[in-house]
This record gives C-alpha cells, sequence and structure tokens, in this order.
C-alpha cells in the first residue's frame, strides 16, 4: 500500500471527494433504517456535544441540572470508487436540532425526506426547509408492512410540492429500493427539473 | 449496538482538553483530510493522533476519520484542528457541490449505484 502524501515531491493536492447525502423526515419514520440498507459500513451512531450556550434557543427547561445537550447523528457510507464516497446522513429529528441541519445541508448534493403517509404532517418541516434553501431533495414514501399502497398523486397534494419534485414509493429496508431512491436523487440533483 | 462503554469517551473529552469545538476555521462533516507531515515528529504524539495521521495518508473525509478510530465526531473534529494547526494535515476547504460534481463524476455515481 503506498500512500501518496510521503512520496517525495509529491504535493498534497487531493482529487477525493466526498458527497453529502441527507435522509430526513420525522421521527420514527425510518431514517436510520434506510441509511443502515444501503450503507457498506454499520451506521455510526455519533453524537455531538454541545453546550448551552452553543444550542441557543434550545429549551432546557427541566434539564437545568444539564448544561450540555448531545445530539445524535447517523451516518453511512457508499463507496464509489477510491476516492470518491457518498455520505448519508439522517438528520436529527427534533425540531430544536434545526442548527444542526444548516452544517449537514451546506454543500449537501440533495436530500431524500422520508414520509410516512399516516403521518404526513411530521414531513412538513423538512419540505419547508430544503424548498426555503434551495436544496433539491425527493420525497421517499415509506411503504411500512399492511401500509397500503399510496397515489403519489394525493401525497404530492397533501405536501404542497410542486410538480417537479420526485415521489418515489419505497421500503427503507429493501436495497434495491433504497437504491432507486438515491438514483432519482442524484439524478434530480444533477439534472434539474 | 456497540460504543456503550462511556470509559473511552471520557477519557477522549479529557484528551481534547473538555473542547467540543476545533481551533481554526471551521470544516464540513465530510471535508477531505490529508496528512501532510513527515513522520519525524510523531513519536511526541499521544495515540489517538497517530491514529489519525496514519489514516489521513490516505486523502479520507473527516466522517470516516471518526469512523475508523470509533470516536464521536466531535472529538474527532478536535482533534483534526490541533493537527492542522501544527501542521499535519491539510483540511480541504468546501466547495459548492455544483463545482465538484461534473458530468463524469455524476455518471460515475450513478454507475456505482445502480451496481450496488
Amino acid at each position: 500500500m503506498d500512500y501518496a502524501a510521503y512520496e517525495p515531491g509529491a504535493t498534497a493536492v487531493t482529487s477525493a471527494l466526498a458527497i453529502k447525502i441527507l435522509i430526513a423526515g420525522g421521527f420514527g419514520v425510518g431514517k436510520t433504517t434506510m441509511v443502515g440498507t444501503i450503507s457498506e459500513i454499520r451506521p455510526l451512531h455519533t453524537e455531538e456535544l454541545l453546550s448551552e450556550r452553543g444550542v441557543g434557543v434550545d429549551d432546557v427547561s427541566g434539564v437545568e441540572s444539564k448544561n450540555t445537550t448531545t445530539v445524535a447523528l447517523d451516518f453511512g457510507r457508499i463507496t464509489i470508487r477510491e476516492g470518491l464516497w457518498l455520505y448519508l446522513f439522517g438528520t436529527p429529528g427534533q425540531d430544536r436540532f434545526w442548527f444542526m441541519w444548516d452544517e449537514l445541508a451546506l454543500g449537501a448534493l440533495g436530500a431524500v425526506v422520508l414520509a410516512d403517509t399516516r403521518r404526513l404532517q411530521d414531513s412538513f418541516p423538512a419540505v419547508d426547509y430544503f424548498e426555503q434553501r434551495g436544496i433539491p431533495f425527493v420525497v421517499g414514501v415509506n411503504c411500512f408492512d399492511g401500509a397500503r399502497r399510496h397515489d403519489p398523486t394525493k401525497v404530492r397534494r397533501a405536501l404542497g410540492l410542486t410538480a417537479h419534485v420526485p415521489i418515489v414509493l419505497c421500503d427503507v429496508r429493501d436495497r434495491t429500493s433504497v437504491r432507486d431512491v438515491l438514483t432519482t436523487l442524484v439524478t434530480y440533483a444533477v439534472e434539474g427539473a | 449496538m456497540t460504543g456503550q462503554d462511556p470509559g473511552p469517551l471520557i477519557r477522549l473529552y479529557g484528551l481534547t482538553g473538555g473542547r467540543a469545538r476545533p481551533q481554526g476555521e471551521t470544516f464540513d462533516l465530510v471535508a477531505i483530510v490529508t496528512t501532510v507531515g513527515g513522520p519525524h515528529t510523531l513519536a511526541d504524539l499521544i495515540p489517538e493522533y497517530r491514529a489519525v495521521l496514519s489514516v489521513c495518508r490516505r486523502p479520507t473525509p473527516v466522517a470516516d476519520v471518526a469512523a475508523h478510530l470509533r470516536l464521536p465526531l466531535n472529538v474527532t473534529r478536535v482533534i483534526l484542528g490541533d493537527l492542522r494547526r501544527e501542521g499535519f494535515v491539510t483540511i480541504e476547504r468546501p466547495r459548492p457541490v455544483a463545482q465538484t460534481i461534473d458530468e463524469h463524476i455524476y455518471r460515475e455515481v450513478l454507475d456505482g449505484l445502480r451496481s450496488l
């Protein structure tokens, strides 16, 4: 195994590229499952430790004794080739961690907003967030066991989506299904509406 | 689940002096880190720092450094900030995605996904 950085005369110029994709949606909609289904590594669960001051608008009532809070973050990876990776980040589900979304979203290729048709309203904040910032997103309607197949037209209307935003019915436990959601997103993000 | 043992975590926050934020310019979760310093002064570094330098001899995203070392992201970032300040690593500045994904990379990504 050779290491370019140690070769005499080698420069530190990198052609390596990591592409960020966000997996958003309401609490319990299947974000972590989706990441786990497609990731080549077991999804990493890490935590960002934040001081209260850094949290700013965080409501810490009831936890006065706590002067730090943690944000759980799950991420997975797909290696396209050496030096080219897709990183999937599950966004924190709680509204109070919006500030964390800004960092996650910065420079992201795009996002998948997972929706559960039984709780479509849980997807509104994510849809609003990406719309307002002009970040390309697709909506993945997670079809749970026993859930009725849903009409994408109705989902589009309920979420107030413009006609060009792709809606994909998916099963976040199924690798092929998740792959199709991601290819839809990548195509949409790069080629546009 | 792994990583339930709080012992190493507490030790690592001690290791970073309780700092939760890296020094210097901020860098992205997927910024590419590359080891640039020679190995001559590595003997002075504690194991976690040396491990980062070993991993990043191949250009590696920040998130992956954390994954390799099984360290929390923010601890990893503090370590990376220190190593950058000392000139051991470079950390790529964020680039707008529109500048990084050209037609060729786009095709590579799509082909890669489809072959999964």
